[in-house]
């Protein structure tokens, strides 16, 4: 009975959209300038034709850019690394030798379990914290004030930030351990002992990019419709279950695109190294940029450092491939 | 609008990295003369030559640029890569071979003949700037080497004298007499000694050694002038050798002695004073100032600030004794005034290192105290201007005129040595490995000696 109303309400708003729909379709040719109109006429491939000058124009300096800035670099960092080359001589062809020294080098595979170890936890720690920031602000606020503290320490360039926490990490010196001191009486080495120093920078990197994240996530909670939890609600859902069967899943695209980029970004993590430890102590924090950085200028051993990078190169995108495609990033189930 | 808002955020990334690369170009129009030094002190001490120079070459600027040594040799590198390194600098023996093979330095040879330049002024350091070319690639700014400083009032309380310190003996079982002096000027928190019972080793106040536990792979300030007492050396050439004998049974048993005053809370732990590169964080003058260690070994280029620390008298001795109670050798070092291969103005490059390299600047700068000249009379004088404001030098002129020195090894491939050897020795002294470490440091070591 209660559905008849409801269709009978409805039909004469739908009558009325395809009214107007059909007007503006009718009236739309009659109104337009004849020299457009007959370009239209000839045929979608003439016109392509005729705006690819001009498409090309505006293509033009990032394709350069691509070309000069991205391609280049790559291709020659994928020649140099079949070389033996230190920068001030020419380079000189040596085939193969350098993977065959990188599959030996055991501080690299040691870098490189170093470097998984921080992507591991500034990603799984990164994101949990700017999800649920992002969903307390989303929840709470609309400032765009707080909104914008948030984002600060993103701010913040990276050896500014490691140099302070650098600082409030100190064993004698340091807020953070005088008052650990004060609480326990012993002081914690958060960046002189091996076991602690991946967890400090991780932690350094995490705070650093949790308000860009969670503002990105915070845009992502805006796309949800509202109604979703007002019928979540209905339903009698408790807000944390919103969050695990709602939010969570809704959110979908924003947090793989974010958890993609957190990856990539940890994988290439540098400058909260070389501020806050250069790889110390005995090689506890040596990711591997900090050890092909100190292979290239260091010890100007270029043509192997640009190895490295080029197995890096090759396995961050695979690991990248491998999330779009396991988390089916370009479908949302909002549609 | 997000991807947008990424883009534009990288763009400015990208624009704000692109700006700081630019900057420090080469010279152009008026002349410019960059030099770089890692010592702040010399930074300030050569900024009166400087002047002086600017002075008498109208038209020419002397810019005197300081890094710190963590850095200073990485930026170098950068410099030469990127074509912006200094026309001239201060260097290290450790780093010379590279650099010379890499042909980044100016052959200094027909600029000496030129000018008649006469390299007999220096008493020491010009052959550590030979390379195997036989070509002379540096002038000796210094010379340096390592004592023993201590705080007096410490000393006194403990029931120590001066002559104690000074004819200190060692040896790598149990320490020796060195051993019961840092475990007697230990003191922990409730004012117990190290050798008293009830001491806690774990809420220390004062450490009665600092730190020689550390990574330094030739150990300059820390291990060497121990070790070395035993007949131990650190090569098997003196000047460009194939091997460096970390493995010597000499060597290893020293290295667990020196973990051990750490495990007893003698010495500071690895890591306590430095952040997580080794680098110091509180240095060897704050260290002793600040009461934290009663003595400790460190370079002679200290010598003025350690005099001039507010509050805490301190003490300089020479370094211990073998267990014979005779032998002594410290680790003397030279740093050197290179020219780099690119400079734009390698003549008038020459004129302002000829001149640092002169009696003149050397007593000027000297004077300062924060570096031996390499020149005698440059010496005396600043031996002299510093015992006016109350440092004493003795105990560095006494240990070179017993020939108590011996200079630091010329060999190649300092930077990846360093690369290779520091993680292992850190690791050794955090617990992490333990004497089975040795022989592949010496084998590590061979095997770089003898890339090329």
């Amino acid at each position: 009975m209660a559905a008849i109303p409801e269709q009978d309400a409805h039909a004469p708003a739908k009558l009325l959209a395809t009214g107007t729909g059909t007007a503006g379709g009718l009236g739309a040719p009659r109104r337009r300038p004849g020299g457009r109109g007959a370009g239209r006429r000839a045929g979608p491939a003439a016109a392509r034709r005729r705006d690819a000058p001009v498409a090309w124009l505006f293509i033009l300096p990032a394709l350069v850019g691509f070309l000069v800035f991205v391609a280049y670099p790559t291709l020659r960092g994928v020649y140099l690394s079949f070389t033996d080359f230190h920068v001030l001589t020419p380079p000189k062809w040596v085939g193969l030798a350098n993977f065959r020294e990188l599959v030996s080098d055991g501080t690299f595979w040691h870098s490189l379990g170093v470097t998984a170890y921080f992507v591991l936890l500034s990603v799984v720690f990164g994101i949990l914290v700017s999800l649920v920031t992002a969903v307390i602000l989303h929840r709470l606020t609309r400032s765009t004030v707080i909104r914008g503290l948030i984002l600060l320490p993103f701010l913040i360039s990276g050896v500014v930030a490691a140099l302070v926490w650098a600082w409030m990490l100190d064993p004698q010196l340091g807020i953070v351990n005088i008052v650990i001191y004060q609480l326990t009486g012993h002081r914690i080495l958060f960046l002189g002992a091996g076991g602690w120093a991946i967890p400090s920078i991780a932690m350094i990197s995490i705070w650093k990019s949790m308000g860009y994240n969670a503002v990105l996530i915070f845009a992502g909670l805006q796309t949800i419709p509202e109604q979703v939890y007002e019928a979540g609600r209905l339903d009698g859902a408790s807000e944390t279950q919103m969050f695990r069967r709602l939010t969570v899943p809704l959110l979908r695209p924003i947090l793989v695109m974010v958890v993609v980029l957190q990856m990539i970004s940890s994988f290439q993590v540098f400058d909260l190294v070389q501020v806050t430890t250069q790889g110390g102590p005995a090689n506890a924090s040596n990711v591997l940029q900090m050890y092909i950085y100190r292979k290239a200028f260091g010890e100007l051993d270029f043509g192997y450092a640009a190895t490295m990078s080029l197995a890096l190169f090759v396995m961050l995108m695979a690991i990248t491939f491998l999330q779009l495609r396991i988390a089916r990033a370009n479908e949302s189930d909002l549609s | 609008m997000r991807i947008r808002n990424l883009f534009a955020i990288a763009a400015a990334v990208a624009l704000a990295t692109a700006g700081c690369g630019s900057g420090g170009g080469g010279a152009s129009g008026a002349k410019t003369i960059n030099w770089w030094t890692w010592d702040d002190k010399q930074a300030q001490a050569y900024q009166t030559c400087a002047t002086t120079f600017e002075k008498a070459n109208p038209g020419v600027t002397v810019k005197i640029s300081q890094y710190d040594v963590q850095d200073y040799f990485t930026k170098l590198t950068s410099g030469f890569v990127s074509g912006n390194a200094p026309d001239a600098f201060q260097n290290s023996v450790q780093y010379f071979p590279t650099y010379a093979s890499q042909g980044q330095l100016k052959p200094l040879d027909d600029f000496i003949a030129k000018n008649r330049f006469d390299l007999s002024r220096f008493s020491v350091g010009v052959n550590s700037w030979k390379y195997t070319d036989g070509k002379q690639y540096g002038l000796p700014l210094d010379w340096a080497a390592t004592a023993i400083y201590y705080n007096k009032d410490m000393l006194a309380k403990a029931g120590y004298t001066a002559k104690d310190v000074e004819s200190l003996t060692w040896n790598p079982d149990n320490g020796g007499a060195f051993d019961k002096m840092a475990a007697h000027l230990t003191v922990d928190t409730k004012g117990r000694r190290g050798d008293q019972p009830g001491f806690d080793k774990s809420r220390i106040a004062t450490y009665g050694t600092g730190l020689l536990n550390t990574g330094d792979y030739i150990g300059q300030t820390t291990w060497s002038s121990f070790v070395s007492t035993l007949g131990w050396k650190m090569s098997d050439k003196d000047n460009w050798p194939t091997r460096f004998n970390y493995d010597d049974p000499r060597f290893v048993k020293s290295m667990g002695y020196f973990r051990s005053l750490a495990d007893r809370g003698f010495e500071p732990k690895f890591g306590q004073f430095t952040s997580g590169n080794g680098q110091a964080i509180i240095s060897d003058i704050d260290l002793l100032g600040s009461g934290k260690v009663a003595m400790e070994t460190s370079g002679s280029w200290n010598v003025a600030s350690f005099a001039k620390l507010p509050k805490v008298k301190v003490g300089i001795a020479p370094t211990v004794l073998g267990p014979d109670g005779k032998t002594r050798k410290v680790l003397s070092n030279s740093n050197g005034n290179n020219i780099w291969a690119g400079t734009k103005n390698p003549d008038l490059t020459w004129k302002w290192v000829s001149y640092m390299g002169s009696d003149a600047c050397q007593t000027m700068a000297g004077k300062s105290g924060t570096f031996f000249p390499s020149i005698p009379a440059s010496m005396d004088a600043s031996a002299q201007a510093l015992a006016g404001q109350g440092v004493d030098l003795s105990v560095f002129i006494q240990m070179m005129k017993r020939g108590e020195l011996y200079p630091n090894v010329v060999h190649t491939n300092g930077a990846a040595i360093e690369a290779a050897i520091k993680p292992q020795l850190e690791a050794y002294f955090s617990h992490q490995r333990n004497d089975d470490v040795f022989p592949g440091l010496a084998q590590k070591s061979q095997q770089l000696l003898a890339k090329k």
